[in-house]
This record gives C-alpha cells, sequence and structure tokens, in this order.
C-alpha cells in the first residue's frame, strides 16, 4: 500500500507511534476474527453475509496499520499479526471475551464503533501524515459499519422483550472493559507533544460517552455506566489476557504456526 | 433459524448499474425486516465487492406485476406491431444530414 510521506521521527517518538499502531490494528484484528465466527451462523442469511464482510473490513483495516507499523519498525506485516504470544497483543479488554450471543455481540459492537469512530475522527488531524490519511480512509468504511449496528440497536430495542433485555444486559456487562478502548498510552505524551495524537485519550473517551448517550437515548436506552464519573481506564486494560482469548489466539495462528517463516 | 418475531420474511428486489449510463439490471433479492437493513445487505450482495455504481432496493409489495396473457400474448396475429420490414437506416441517415450530426459509431446495418 502507498501513504503519504511520513516525516521523520526520532527515536522515542517512534516509539510511541508504534504502541499507538499496535493497539489501533490488535483492535481492528482481534474483533474481525471473533465476528468471523457468526459465519455461517448468523441470525437470517443476509446477516451472515454482512457480518462475514464486515468483519474481512476490520482484517483489511488491522491489515493496513500492521502495515504502516512494519514500515515503522523494519519489521513484517504477517509476523506482527500472526507471530506473537497472546500476551504480546495490545487490544482493549473488550475484546477479550468470546463472541457470545447476538445480542451480545451487537452490544459490543455498538461500544466499539461508537468508540472506533471518535478515534478515527480525532486520528484524520494526526500531524504523521500517513495515520491521517489511513484514518480518513477508514472512516468512509466504518461510517457504514456504525449504521448497521446503530440498525440492530433499534431492531433489538423495538423488538423489546428478550431481545431487548438481552441487549440491554451485555451492554451493561461489557461497559466497564469498553472504557479500556481509551486507556491511556506509556507514550502518549510524546504523541499528543508532536501532534501525532491530536487529542488526549481521556478528551476522546469523554466525547465518546456523549455520542453513544445520544445513539442509546434515541432508543430509548442509557448508558450503561454514570457518564459524569466513567470508570477509568487503566494501562493494564490493553495487556491483561483472558482464557477466551488464548483460545482465539491458538485458532488464528494455526496456519501460521504449522509452517513457521512460510511464504503465503 | 429461530422465532425472535422480527418480521424477517419482507423480501426486497435490487436493480444494479454495472458501470454509469448502463441499464438497472435485476439482480435479485434479499429479505431484510425494514428498510435501512434491506439496503445495508443489497450492499452486501450486490456491492461489496466494487461491481455496482448504483442499486435500487425496492419492496417487493411496492412492485405492480402484470402476467395476464389476455393483455400479454392476444391470441391474433401481432405481426404487423413488430418493427421488422421496416428499414429505417435511410431515414436515419437523413435525419442526421438535416441534423448535422455525424453518422453514429459503428454501423446503422442492423437498424431497421
Amino acid at each position: 500500500m502507498t501513504v503519504a510521506p511520513a516525516r521523520s521521527l526520532g527515536p522515542t517518538e517512534s516509539a510511541a507511534l508504534a504502541e499507538l499502531l499496535l493497539t489501533l490494528a490488535d483492535d481492528e484484528f482481534i474483533l474481525g476474527f471473533w465476528d468471523s465466527e457468526w459465519t455461517g451462523i448468523a441470525p437470517i442469511l443476509e446477516e451472515d453475509v454482512a457480518m462475514s464482510s464486515i468483519s474481512q473490513d476490520e482484517i483489511g483495516h488491522a491489515r493496513a496499520w500492521y502495515e504502516l507499523l512494519a514500515q515503522l519498525t523494519a519489521d513484517d506485516a504477517d509476523r506482527i499479526a500472526f507471530g506473537r504470544a497472546p500476551d504480546e497483543y495490545r487490544h482493549a479488554a473488550l475484546l477479550n471475551h468470546a463472541r457470545g450471543d447476538w445480542a451480545h455481540t451487537v452490544a459490543r459492537r455498538l461500544l466499539y464503533e461508537t468508540a472506533d469512530a471518535v478515534r478515527l475522527e480525532s486520528l484524520t488531524g494526526s500531524s504523521y501524515a500517513p495515520v491521517a490519511e489511513l484514518a480518513a480512509k477508514m472512516r468512509r468504511e466504518e461510517t457504514y459499519h456504525l449504521l448497521h449496528w446503530n440498525a440492530w440497536l433499534r431492531q433489538l430495542t423495538a423488538a423489546g422483550g428478550e431481545a431487548r433485555d438481552r441487549l440491554v444486559a451485555a451492554l451493561a456487562l461489557r461497559w466497564s472493559d469498553a472504557q479500556s478502548i481509551f486507556a491511556p498510552l506509556a507514550g502518549e505524551g510524546i504523541l499528543r507533544a508532536g501532534g501525532i495524537l491530536p487529542e488526549a485519550m481521556a478528551a476522546l473517551q469523554k466525547r465518546w460517552h456523549e455520542r453513544l448517550g445520544q445513539w442509546l437515548s434515541a432508543a430509548g436506552l442509557s448508558l450503561p455506566g454514570p457518564a459524569t464519573d466513567p470508570p477509568q481506564p487503566s494501562t493494564a486494560g490493553r495487556t491483561g489476557r483472558t482464557p477466551d482469548f488464548a483460545w482465539l489466539h491458538s485458532e488464528f495462528t494455526l496456519v501460521a504456526r504449522s509452517e513457521e517463516g512460510a511464504t503465503w | 433459524m429461530a422465532d425472535h418475531g422480527l418480521p424477517l420474511d419482507r423480501v426486497w428486489e435490487v436493480f444494479r448499474q454495472e458501470a454509469q449510463g448502463d441499464p438497472m439490471v435485476h439482480g435479485g433479492s434479499v429479505r431484510a425486516p425494514d428498510a435501512e437493513l434491506a439496503t445495508h445487505y443489497a450492499r452486501e450482495f450486490f456491492g461489496r465487492r466494487q461491481e455496482s455504481e448504483r442499486l435500487w432496493v425496492i419492496p417487493r409489495d411496492a412492485i405492480l406485476e402484470l402476467d395476464d396473457p389476455d393483455l400479454l400474448k392476444p391470441p391474433f396475429d401481432r405481426s404487423f406491431k413488430r418493427p421488422g420490414g421496416y428499414v429505417l437506416k435511410h431515414k436515419l441517415e437523413a435525419a442526421r444530414g438535416r441534423a448535422g450530426t455525424p453518422p453514429a459509431r459503428g454501423s446503422d446495418e442492423g437498424v431497421e
């Protein structure tokens, strides 16, 4: 992929950017893998195709971020994607859990896509051109994802009964882990100083609560947790791993592990 | 498929245009509970590989169907309503000459 020429970075700035890119890539990669598990078993055939396609979109976005990271660190995108131990992944804690039922999947998607939209929107203003450019490109596709999950939010709430109850319960269950999308980065100060990260993670988190609150209230729901005193994400939000994730990791590295170093 | 109370059986017909200027051609149908999801599914079925320039998504129950053989296949000879035997070529040339437009690309030979 061709990206805009990047301005030169010092070693500390480069390391901080690498951390940011890894979080962006891993989020999309892991979510894409979890939801690809709906292929063949989604509620209706049409949704089966849509979910599989949307999951492929996320893997495509992950690939773009991994490639940018590989350029920066003189590494290989496939090696980064498939060649790490489970504890080396940096996705948000929200993505540590198995796909669950359909309501759980819709709830997680809503939490994630609304947060990702806020994050991408902000990154289009990044001083590092390749990041700004990729974020702008992804936003075009993510806008459709957002509409799709909002349509499902309306379906499940309008249906009422068990559908609505399950959705509400899943949103509440994952609310705390969802905050980890905006967990502060170790190199956040450096990224902010150089304008690579136009806004602090905490500011993005606040904007996300406002947006999500509007979406939920349009469907007759409210934020699963207090908006004024949101759960504080910790850096551990992107390092803690679960047995669910260990299983997924063994699945998605299966082929790569079958012949290490092979060219695919 | 589980019955979860949604009207899943609403059918939408999808027409697609492959390139700018092409006619809209029926691509197939999707099931969806509402118009918005119908457009999402149409996009996934007929546009996710960037194969469509434009889609039309129409609820099947909005389509007026005409299949009465008395209207479409009347029992009398209607061959005189077909354009066969009526050669347009020279009339077209004359009309183009009057309008000052160059002959159309390709050949008019087949135009009757």
